[in-house]
């Protein structure tokens, strides 16, 4: 049996990953399984779903504790989630990164893959330049590392499941598993090691539970694209400031905007309200890690 | 540089955790910077919840309680209870619900409040259905509308009923202030808070907020959508201050409601047949609205200013 789990955030699919690998697994005459962690289902939150992949009917219901395979849509995760927490030995990491395989941080007992789905799947016009879709990308890639389930399989599960686009899926999902690229357990990760300690019992306190001010949470790493204000052009009206959700707008003493880059999520509003057009929304270089 | 049109302090912080282009994060700020930091507040199982308190930090500068999702009425009932035990004035108790936790589930305890004439203020940030748990139909989903739970396909063509009239429910309990805002209007939506945070007695606001992957648009057009929502007349912004209503941004024409529905991926499957029946009822509604208005209107002169002497 292999067991598969997925991290992705909310809008990417990797829920609807999980299930197209469940189907391509079954087409290609085995018996698969598949079911998401059931938790908050807003887009850009962190979001895990699970796979199992055998040839005989499988009977444990449980979540995945010890996947053989760990497969990450959203490469800011590496930064936030623990994703490779009971990854066998001798296992698979893939990762959706631009970046060199080697320099993914993961531990060196593992297999590590990389793929730029996020590039392919815009490409290939699959969801909005802010929030990709790259679940079909991605499991292209996976095809080819991990020999889960069959590029073919995999080509007749998207045309049968995917409701909409399924050939620019089925093209993105060939792409994927061309341009994956693996390096084998062993060879040492150049990427600096995060060390995770283990979440400590909770203890409530008699007075307020929760007293520390969200202002230390980055959530740079849910953006796509940065707003780039052309400073010379802008009036002061403010606008970008009033209008911004997640309060990652400041004004300098002398009223010009500073975008809080830790914070702020890409949503482009600023972009969009600010009376002259001095804003524009700029692809994001590389996010966290 | 011009003047800043709304207060400088912020209450609500950043690294919250709501969706990039969220409209109930915006509204929270604005509630926040019109009620000002002696607010206790009460949220009930929504987007909020999570939004806004990822263990142990929280997202709001002022104290707040989690509590069930059809409870928020009675919860502030008693948050008032207990600061008026203590002898607490110059704390208000806000509710921030919605529209499930509001109209839904939580319609009971929104009812008592009202009709105890409870002193604190309700909120309920209109999503129009239930994102948090991954977009299911409420009663404030408007009809036509594409939802998981009703689904356009085959015959099925979205929500079959309308959407529930929370204002007309509210002032059927003649509250003490009760108003509509909306974050793409800061100005009126943060005067509408300071005059909520004044007054005296059971107090509503309904905020019309946009959800990005709920209604199925791209992030940045959360502003667009809800000017839209006004300015076709969908959305009316207006208060209700002891039963006499003022509407608080004029229209003249009101837009084509197809510019608001058509940047909305739940009502894709619309027909030219649909819009023209959104547009009636919404050219009724706002008919009504001025007729109200004109009807509640206090006279000029609530007494002849001079006695006309018999010829």
């Amino acid at each position: 049996m292999i067991e598969i789990r997925f991290h992705g955030r909310g809008g990417q699919g990797a829920v609807v990953a999980s299930e197209l690998l469940a189907q391509a697994a079954f087409l290609d005459g085995r018996e698969p399984q598949c079911f998401p962690f059931f938790g908050v289902e807003r887009r850009g939150a962190p979001v895990t779903a699970y796979a199992r992949i055998d040839d005989r009917p499988v009977g444990v219901r449980t979540s995945i504790v010890n996947p053989d395979v760990v497969v990450v849509l959203d490469p800011g995760l590496l930064a936030t989630t623990p994703v490779c927490d009971g990854l066998k030995d001798g296992g698979l990491l893939l990762v959706n990164s631009p970046r060199p395989v080697e320099r993914l941080a993961a531990p060196d007992s593992v297999r590590r893959a990389a793929v730029d789905a996020t590039a392919i799947a815009v490409a290939h016009g699959l969801g909005s330049r802010t929030m990709p879709i790259v679940n079909t990308t991605v499991l292209g890639a996976l095809a080819r590392a991990s020999g889960a389930v069959s590029l073919e399989a995999l080509g007749r599960a998207i045309d049968r499941f995917v409701p909409s686009h399924p050939e620019a899926n089925r093209a993105a999902a060939s792409d994927g598993f061309a341009s994956v690229r693996c390096v084998d357990a062993g060879v040492p990760s150049s990427a600096p090691p995060t060390a995770w300690a283990p979440t400590a019992p909770l203890v409530l306190p008699d007075g307020p539970i929760a007293t520390v001010p969200s202002r230390s949470i980055r959530t740079a790493a849910w953006r796509t694209l940065t707003p780039s204000i052309d400073l010379a052009r802008c009036t002061r009206c403010n606008f970008c400031w009033k209008y911004c959700p997640d309060d990652a707008v400041e004004l300098d003493a002398r009223g010009y905007p500073v975008i809080a880059l830790d914070s702020c999520k890409g949503c482009g509003i600023c972009a969009q309200v600010c009376p002259p057009k001095t804003i524009a929304m700029v692809a994001t270089e590389e996010t966290a890690p | 540089m011009a003047k800043l049109t709304i207060p400088a302090e912020e209450w609500m912080y950043r690294g919250h955790a709501a969706c990039p282009g969220c409209g109930p994060a915006l509204a929270m700020r604005l509630l926040l910077k019109g009620l000002g930091p002696r607010t206790v507040m009460s949220i009930p199982a929504c987007c909020w919840t999570v939004i806004g308190t990822p263990y142990p930090t929280t997202a709001l500068g002022i104290a707040l309680l989690d509590n069930p999702i059809e409870s928020t009425g009675a919860s502030i009932a008693g948050l008032r209870a207990a600061l008026d035990a203590l002898r607490i004035e110059d704390v208000r108790v806000v509710g921030f619900a919605g529209d499930g936790g509001t109209a839904d589930i939580g319609l009971q305890a929104l009812s008592g409040m009202l009709e105890r004439r409870t002193d604190a203020i309700f909120v309920m940030y209109d999503n129009e259905g239930y994102m948090n748990t991954g977009v299911q139909r409420s009663s404030a989903t408007p009809q036509g509308a594409w939802t998981t739970t009703t689904p356009v396909e085959g015959p099925r063509r979205g929500k079959r009923e309308a959407k529930k009239e929370i204002m007309s429910i509210v002032l059927a309990h003649h509250p003490a202030y009760a108003a509509t805002v909306n974050p793409a209007f800061p100005e009126d939506f943060v005067r509408k808070a300071e005059k909520a945070r004044d007054a005296r007695g059971p107090r509503f606001l309904h905020a019309l907020t946009p959800c990005p992957p709920g209604w199925k648009f791209s992030s940045e057009e959360t502003i667009e959508l809800g000017r839209l929502a006004t300015e076709t007349g969908l959305f009316p912004l207006y208060e209700v201050e002891d039963g006499v209503y003022r509407i608080t941004r004029r229209l003249g024409t009101l837009k084509p409601v197809d510019e608001y529905v058509r940047l909305q991926g739940r009502f894709r499957h619309w027909e030219p047949e649909d819009v023209r029946e959104l547009s009636e009822e919404v050219r009724r509604g706002w008919e009504r609205l001025l007729r109200l208005e004109r009807e509640t209107a206090p006279a000029v002169f609530p007494k002849p200013p001079v006695a006309i002497a018999a010829a």
